[in-house]
């Protein structure tokens, strides 16, 4: 004769089964989807690498003078491009007051 | 009841979570945050602004295992396709063997990887390996060094650094990526133009003593190390030691002025040449009258530097040259360094040529420390490749303060004075001060060539408030129709005012219009007589 406790309890039993299976292969899944995100870190990282490595190959000094030169029309910055902001500033007091003239 | 507990156990043990099952181990072995922390990454090596200079890179390697391989030549001619390359005789052979595996290209692009796997090539192993790039080229490649198959440094900071970056720490020199590309742009057009053998140049900060830039030549590309000659891979700049001729009169004139056994009033003879025991010492453009110092210096005189080490005596000039840690190797972060050679006999001779630059070999990077400390108030400067390495560390002083003012005030007479053989070096809106070096170069089996020299200059900018020293060594060069000849003044000097014209405004060194005329003006009081008289 089965009682009503020992019913319940074999119950039970299968309630707890059935959630461990669940939780072992819900933790599994995620083991899987963990790897699968490091994989994926790694290869973006890898790839990172690559593009960083291709981006400072091209902006090396040579070849930016190079371009800069030929297809810019641009020339190494000589002591004469360069200006203090006062002298600037008079400059412009001066053409605006028409001293230039 | 006990029957309900097996039944309940069985399931649970069933459904639980064991750590030996088949799944599991498959996703622990495809683990990757394990493999990332075990296989750390080489570090990488950038420049002081964090320009990348060297990293690591995942490359594809093609191999082949020929026991997996059922149609040889179909397989053959499908690798022709993507690898027009490949010589089908030789890959037969290879190909025809026990071996399990048999490498085919070591390195292969990301596009060739794709096509091998669309072609489904029989016994086809691809693998995973690690490639140290330089994506620079050139451009410091006698700083990097490089690495060796296994990626273990073997030259330059590479292997100097090769712990560090081994566990996955990155390195910062105190490089300048285009002060560096400056610098030898314009030093390897120089050397072309003068037909020259090679040469080396020094940028470095005078107070900090960080190197922002050290080019030699020939150079290579540390991509392609293994090709290089002995003679590309050779770092001049820190391991070759050459007599860099009268730039060391800079030392004789500071040890002078420091020893205090010399008055600024001091007249030397040196309309005659100077006979000691078989040897004579006479200037190339002799001058008819007694000298000071100041003109000992603009004009180079051999004779004037001579005498003044002769009044010096030799334990102060090997004290003070000691002291300047031209004794000893350089205590530079790269293996690549070379040890001074100098004639310690304390003979007559011997201190009088080593005065100026004769019986004294010492690398270019050793000039820069000297030159450096004579003009950054005294003090002395350890060279080094590591930014901001050495901030901290409290210097030694060498010359007092009125000897490096007194020794700016000189170096800027060579450049700016009608007598001054550096007048080459003159830059527009900077006050350039240095020395110009001639010397015979000297033989390795002993003595000197008689058609072959060294030209050197040393300097720093702006000389009135010295930031930095640049020097540059020439190493052979032949005499042009439009240079008349090959001495310093004609071939290193000019590098010297293309250098400081491109590289101040970068360095953030604006013109001194106002300061350099007050500078200019005090250095009237010396008087600086020529060949008029």
């Amino acid at each position: 004769m089965i009682r009503y406790p020992s019913f319940s309890f074999v119950f039970f039993i299968i309630f707890i089964a059935i959630s461990l299976y669940q939780i072992k292969y819900f933790i599994l899944k995620r083991e899987v989807e963990l790897a699968k995100i490091n994989q994926d870190i790694m290869l973006t990282k890898s790839d990172i690498n690559i593009l960083r490595a291709e981006l400072n190959y091209l902006k090396r000094p040579d070849r930016i003078e190079k371009l800069a030169i030929e297809k810019l029309n641009m020339r190494p910055i000589l002591p004469i491009d360069i200006w203090n902001i006062e002298d600037l500033v008079s400059t412009q007091n001066i053409i605006n007051n028409g001293e230039l003239l | 009841m006990a029957s309900f507990f097996t039944i309940g156990y069985r399931t649970v043990s069933l459904a639980n979570i064991n750590k030996y099952d088949e799944a599991t181990k498959v996703i622990k072995n495809n683990d990757t945050s394990s493999y990332i922390k075990k296989n750390v990454a080489r570090g990488d090596i950038f420049d002081r602004n964090k320009n990348l200079l060297a990293t690591t890179i995942d490359i594809s390697s093609l191999s082949i295992n020929p026991q997996n391989i059922l149609n040889k030549k179909e397989t053959i001619s499908k690798l022709k396709i993507i690898f027009p390359s490949i010589n089908e005789t030789i890959l037969l052979k290879k190909i025809n063997t026990t071996k399990n595996q048999i490498n085919l290209i070591r390195e292969i692009t990301p596009k060739d990887h794709v096509d091998v796997l669309k072609a489904g090539i029989e016994g086809i192993i691809i693998e995973k390996k690690n490639k140290r790039v330089y994506p620079g080229n050139s451009l410091a490649s006698h700083i990097l060094g490089n690495t060796d198959i296994d990626g273990k440094g073997t030259a330059g900071i590479e292997k100097s650094f090769d712990n560090k970056l081994l566990n996955g720490q990155d390195v910062n020199l105190s490089i300048h990526a285009g002060v560096q590309h400056i610098l030898k742009t314009v030093l390897s057009e120089q050397i072309s133009k003068f037909e020259a053998e090679g040469g080396a140049g020094v940028i470095m900060n005078v107070n900090s003593g960080e190197i922002y830039a050290l080019a030699s030549f020939p150079d290579y590309n540390a991509n392609n190390y293994r090709k290089s000659s002995d003679e590309q891979l050779f770092n001049r700049a820190s391991k070759g030691t050459y007599e860099l001729g009268s730039t060391l009169k800079l030392i004789t004139a500071a040890i002078a002025y420091e020893s205090k056994l010399i008055k600024e009033t001091d007249l030397f003879d040196v309309s005659k040449p100077l006979k000691i025991s078989s040897r004579i010492i006479n200037d190339d453009h002799a001058l008819k009258l007694a000298i000071n110092i100041p003109e000992i210096i603009v004009h180079s005189s051999n004779i004037g530097s001579a005498l003044i080490a002769e009044k010096i005596g030799p334990d102060i000039q090997l004290k003070f040259l000691k002291k300047l840690g031209l004794f000893d190797t350089v205590k530079l972060e790269i293996p690549e360094i070379g040890k001074p050679q100098i004639i310690t006999d304390k003979k007559k001779i011997s201190t009088m040529t080593i005065s100026y630059g004769h019986g004294i070999s010492i690398t270019p990077v050793h000039l820069s420390a000297a030159t450096a400390s004579i003009i950054n108030g005294g003090l002395k400067v350890s060279p080094t490749l590591i930014k901001n390495s050495l901030k901290n560390i409290k210097k030694k002083r060498i010359f007092s303060n009125n000897t490096s003012t007194e020794m700016k005030n000189i170096m800027r007479l060579v450049v700016s004075n009608r007598y001054g053989t550096g007048k080459k070096a003159e830059a527009p809106g900077y006050l350039v001060g240095g020395k110009t070096g001639t010397a015979d170069k000297v033989k390795k089996s002993g003595g000197y060539f008689k058609n072959k020299n060294i030209v050197a200059f040393t300097g720093g900018f702006p000389i009135n408030e010295p930031k930095f020293v640049i020097t540059v060594m020439i190493d052979n060069p032949k005499g042009q129709k439009f240079s008349h000849r090959s001495t310093a003044g004609w071939i290193a000097a000019p590098v010297i005012s293309k250098l400081v014209t491109r590289i101040a405004p970068i360095l953030g060194i604006n013109p001194q219009t106002d300061k350099t005329l007050a500078f200019t003006n005090q250095l009237l009081k010396y008087k600086i007589r020529g060949d008029e008289l």
